[in-house]
């Protein structure tokens, strides 16, 4: 019986296993397709039957993307402003969030906190078009400040970093730097920010991930193509009628890459900071 | 001078005490300070002048004409505003069921003490979540490409070892019926990994005693999955699902660039409905009326729901 | 004792990207405050780079002729930019920041009112209003709001039927024979009996509906709004236009498939569909497809279209787009001097007709040998010239800056009206009231829009 019990368990296990695997094939799926279509010509890729092992790798559809759009400079514009928001970001929610964590006997600490909190309700849909109106009037439209500043203090960020560094950070450590005669951004700077850097990290990359895939912002405030960003280089190349296919494939795989990469390099973070997202709740 | 005490105003020097501790914490209030400026001018601003527009006609460039309730009565005409919620509704119901039980399936599985490669089909899961959808979008239209995808290419494949199904291949983004069901798997596709990760932590928090205790009363693996596992997993559970509500609310690249609406409105949801009037007709008074409307009513509901919650986690 | 040197990096790196953002920043400039163009401008040399959005066919006829433009205006240069998807979604964005827009841009006739209505765009009257005469007379009524003149006429759509020749000689039909509508129909029902039904005479699918009522209610002299922009479709006219469509419907010649779709371009190849009512650019989608697929026998042709009793209107327009110039653009003189190349000569309309099929609305292009010669794609047949005739007279249609918002309703209204069996009911009344509070504009008075339909005459 017990031996029954055994092999019946190692049976789910490996069907278990094959499930797994055969999910897993399906989900990864889509990234094989467009890795291998950026090898093909626009007819391979929509032979039937479909060629599921490119002949032989193609490098041409790279070479008109490098040649006939403005892919470097989108990828170039790209970095910028991910950079921009992200560290933007960073500094001013863990600026706030260190302050809203250390300095509990300021008056109005919980009220502005509270406050914070609740600029989580307001839906991003309802203030969209007074925003494009006010980067309109400054000036900001077609520049990279239209992307970087108006989301750079999140409220969640601010909860985010206030939380760890409240966790984290002893106020020992704070009460001695302060009789070394530390300043107070010194204390924020060079004892609390490096003592933080988890939770940066986690932050950072949700805003990362954020900042370099979106598109309808970018398609609203960025007017010229020397300013196009990576999304937006992708979605306008679906033309009207004629789609250039290969060149566009290559186009996807030169714009996920470097956040596949990033994951696979810190996945732990990424998992840390996709969790973080939970403890809105 | 005597202390505040003795002369009989515990508060005495009020303001003069008040500016003090504000001058003592004045780098709290520095520090704090950017959020306050950046939200009053891209969040208050914004709120209050979307709330102006409401009752406005605007185009966004030439003069603002006062239009009193025009807008909201507009809103009980607009067939299209009722057509994209409708269509919100079933691209919801289509993909958050499949989704959140995948979810769950993943997570609890890749919480399973004797899995190996977990990180490997972790990651396998959780890729799509990090890639940018309009890339995604794209090469999921040529899976589902009628006349060449992939995806139909199998469905003849299949057909043509198991006959009795009468599989034939499906426009799935030319056809009204089925334009839906494609943002649904896309969604699906995009959205399980996330949902999987957020369980998983979940799943994490959960006290192995529990589980110890549980086998202790002869508990099988399915019962202590549904005494224990479930009811500590609901809180995740409902936040997964309002988040994928209020998601598929305001989704729009995923729309935008796999279906862009169509054909005709039949996958238009709210966020590109929304989106088109704004930035395709330059509706800016509607508009404002239109978001206004819907996020107030998305907020009582969503109070709604959170109080009844409540109210049952103290039942129980 | 505390380690500095993170974020002391960290530092250098922030102060570098903002530093790199500022200098970005600075390089879009707008230029709303260009100055405007005046006739002494347009006569002199022009000079420098211009950049036009466009899309298409049409984006590849502007490429043909730029080189000749360049030529002829040594130091100019024209880049045509062919943006991709949403094109005019992004022009109208650039006109709302008044930054980003290009120098020229195509637009749909049917939406230019709206981008004429902002006000961003340059008046080119003073430079363009001489060029009247040399347009047909709808056309240019659709480029002038308030008495200027915002956008200059680009191809013209006059409608036509494709017919297939082989359907035709097999039943022994001569589209010669078919002058009324109700001779179209009698054709009609005579290919599908000698079919059995497998031959039907067109498509007229939902999507198809506001086409053939804009045609029906040109062919009437019907309006959708008056000329002062009130809502004047509760006509005679309109009623005459439903009738005809209800009358064509319940003949059973038609296809219920949706026009542009997959099902109707296949349909170019088989012997489902006998005849398409359509535009001169459809002749364009036509050949086009017919190198998609191989070893097909289709014969095409084309007559003129029917017109609603005997001695009545043959001509009707369907689409069609626009160049114009949008006030930001800093050098209007040269933007005006390519557009004016492009459109207002006889040689720069030609070229584009030559090389993309683009048909000219200029009317001395169209009274070019050009448009005599026999295209081989429709039986040898001047199919040029057959479009040319009469473009004088097609009916002007009021077209508001609303319009396309007002089409895309009637369009809804007329597929639920489709969809319940064409009811003989209140649809225009209905659809008046439906516009008039979707809209926000007012009714025209009864009074002015129910005189019976008079009868068109050629």
């Amino acid at each position: 019986m017990n031996k029954a019990t055994k092999s019946y368990g190692v049976f789910i296990r490996l069907a278990t296993y094959l499930m797994l695997t055969l999910l897993a094939i399906v989900f990864v799926f889509p990234f094989y397709w467009l890795f291998t279509a950026s090898f093909k010509t626009q007819a391979q890729i929509f032979v039937t039957p479909p060629h599921w092992i490119p002949s032989h790798l193609m490098w041409s559809n790279y070479t008109d993307l490098f040649q006939q759009t403005n892919i470097v400079r989108a990828f170039f514009n790209s970095v910028i402003t991910s950079a921009g928001s992200v560290l933007l970001s960073l500094f001013l929610c863990s600026l706030g969030g260190f302050a809203f964590a250390k300095y509990p006997l300021a008056p109005g600490n919980n009220r502005m906190f509270a406050f914070v909190l609740g600029t989580m309700l307001i839906p991003g849909a309802v203030t969209l078009i007074p925003t494009f109106e006010i980067l309109v009037h400054i000036h900001w439209i077609n520049t990279y400040w239209a992307l970087i500043v108006p989301g750079a203090v999140g409220a969640f960020g601010i909860f985010w970093m206030r939380q760890y560094m409240s966790a984290n950070l002893p106020d020992d450590l704070l009460a001695a730097a302060r009789i070394d005669g530390c300043s107070e951004f010194g204390i924020y700077w060079r004892i609390a920010v490096p003592i933080a850097q988890p939770a940066l990290a986690a932050l950072g990359i949700m805003n990362l991930i954020g900042s370099w895939n979106n598109l309808m912002w970018a398609f609203i405030v960025l007017r010229t193509p020397s300013m196009y960003t990576l999304p937006l280089v992708i979605y306008l190349m679906q033309g009207e009628m004629s789609t250039p296919w290969g060149m566009l494939m290559a186009g996807g795989v030169f714009t996920v890459l470097p956040l596949v990469i990033a994951f696979l390099l810190f996945q732990k973070q990424f998992v840390a900071g996709i969790t973080a997202g939970a403890v809105k709740q | 001078m005597n202390s505040p005490s003795i002369s009989g105003r515990p508060h005495g020097g009020d303001s003069r005490s008040n500016w003090q501790a504000l001058w003592k914490y004045r780098h709290f209030y520095l520090f704090v300070s950017p959020f306050f400026i950046l939200f009053a001018i891209f969040g208050l601003y914004p709120l209050l002048f979307s709330l102006f527009l409401s009752f406005t006609k605007w185009d966004g460039i030439t003069a603002i004409h006062w239009a009193g309730l025009y807008n909201f009565r507009l809103m009980i005409h607009d067939e299209l505003l009722w057509r994209s919620l409708w269509n919100t509704l079933v691209i919801g119901v289509l993909y958050i069921p499949p989704m959140l039980i995948l979810a769950f399936l993943f997570a609890q599985i890749l919480n399973s003490q004797w899995l190996k490669l977990k990180s490997l089909y972790r990651a396998a899961f959780f890729l799509p979540a990090v890639t940018p959808m309009v890339v995604i979008a794209v090469v999921f239209s040529l899976i589902f490409s009628s006349e060449r995808g992939v995806l139909n290419y199998l469905l003849l494949s299949i057909n043509h070892l198991l006959p009795f199904l009468h599989l034939q291949p499906i426009h799935w983004l030319d056809s009204e019926n089925w334009s839906k069901v494609s943002v649904a798997i896309l969604v699906v596709w995009r959205w399980t990994g996330y949902n999987m990760v957020l369980m998983l932590a979940g799943l994490q928090a959960i006290p192995i005693d529990y589980y110890e205790a549980a086998q202790l009363d002869g508990a099988t693996a399915w019962q202590s999955m549904r005494h224990v596992t479930w009811p500590l997993l609901q809180p995740v559970f409902r936040f997964c699902l309002l988040l994928s509500l209020l998601g598929t609310l305001y989704m729009f690249d995923e729309v935008f660039v796999l279906t862009n609406g169509g054909p005709g409105t039949s996958s238009t949801n709210f966020g590109l409905y929304l989106f088109n009037l704004s930035f395709t007709d330059f509706k800016f008074g509607y508009a404002s009326c239109v978001a206004y409307s819907v996020a107030i009513v998305v907020f009582g509901v969503s109070l709604g729901i959170n109080r009844l919650n409540r109210r049952n986690s103290e039942v129980a | 004792m505390i380690q500095t040197s993170k974020p002391t990096r960290l530092a250098s790196f922030l102060t570098l990207t903002f530093v790199a953002l500022a200098l970005a920043g600075c390089t879009s400039k707008s230029s709303v405050n260009a100055p405007p163009l005046t006739t002494q401008q347009a006569q002199q040399p022009v000079k420098g780079d211009i950049t036009v959005w466009s899309w298409n066919i049409a984006a590849k006829a502007l490429q043909d002729i730029a080189p000749s433009f360049e030529r002829a205006n040594p130091g100019t240069r024209v880049h045509v930019d062919l943006t991709g998807a949403e094109m005019q979604t992004r022009f109208m964005l650039s006109l709302a920041a008044d930054v980003g827009a290009p120098d020229v841009s195509q637009l749909q006739i049917t939406d230019a009112p709206h981008y004429m209505a902002t006000g961003k765009l340059a008046d080119l009257t003073a430079v363009a209003a001489k060029y009247q005469s040399d347009f047909p007379a709808s056309r240019w009524a659709e480029c002038v709001m308030n008495g200027h003149v915002y956008a200059i006429p680009w191809d013209l759509g006059p409608v036509a039927i494709f017919y297939k020749r082989n359907i035709f000689s097999k039943y022994h039909i001569n589209p010669a024979s078919i002058h009324t509508w109700a001779d179209y129909i009698t054709a009609g029902k005579k290919i599908v009996a000698l079919s059995h039904g497998r031959t039907k005479m067109l498509a007229l699918g939902v999507s198809g509906l506001a086409d053939m009522f804009e045609i029906f209610l040109q062919q009437t002299h019907g309006q959708v709004f008056d000329d002062a922009g009130r809502i004047a479709i509760d006509s005679p006219q309109a009623k005459k236009a439903l009738d005809m469509i209800r009358e064509i419907h319940n003949a059973g010649i038609t296809l219920d498939i949706n026009a542009y779709g997959q099902e109707w371009m296949a349909g170019f190849n088989d012997s489902t569909l006998a005849t398409y009512p359509g535009a001169v650019w459809l002749g364009g989608i036509i050949k086009d497809s017919q190198s998609k697929f191989a070893g097909n026998s289709t014969r095409w042709g084309v007559f003129r279209l029917p017109a609603i009793q005997r001695g009545g209107v043959h001509v009707a327009n369907l689409g069609g787009s626009v160049l114009v110039i949008p006030k930001q653009c800093a050098n209007k003189a040269a933007a005006w001097a390519f557009v004016k190349y492009a459109l207002c000569t006889a040689k720069g309309q030609l070229m584009q007709y030559e090389k993309e099929s683009l048909y000219p609305s200029f009317l001395p292009a169209l009274k070019s040998h050009v448009m005599d010669r026999p295209d081989p794609f429709f039986g040898g047949q001047p199919v040029g010239r057959l479009f040319a005739r009469d473009v004088q007279k097609i009916w002007r249609i009021n077209r508001t800056a609303n319009w396309a918002e007002a089409e895309s309703y009637i369009q809804q209204d007329l597929s639920q009206w489709a969809a319940a069996g064409m009811p003989h009911d209140h649809l225009l009344s209905t659809l008046a009231v439906s516009l008039h509070q979707r809209l926000d504009v007012p009714l025209a008075p009864a009074s002015e829009i129910n005189q019976p339909a008079p009868e068109v005459q050629q």
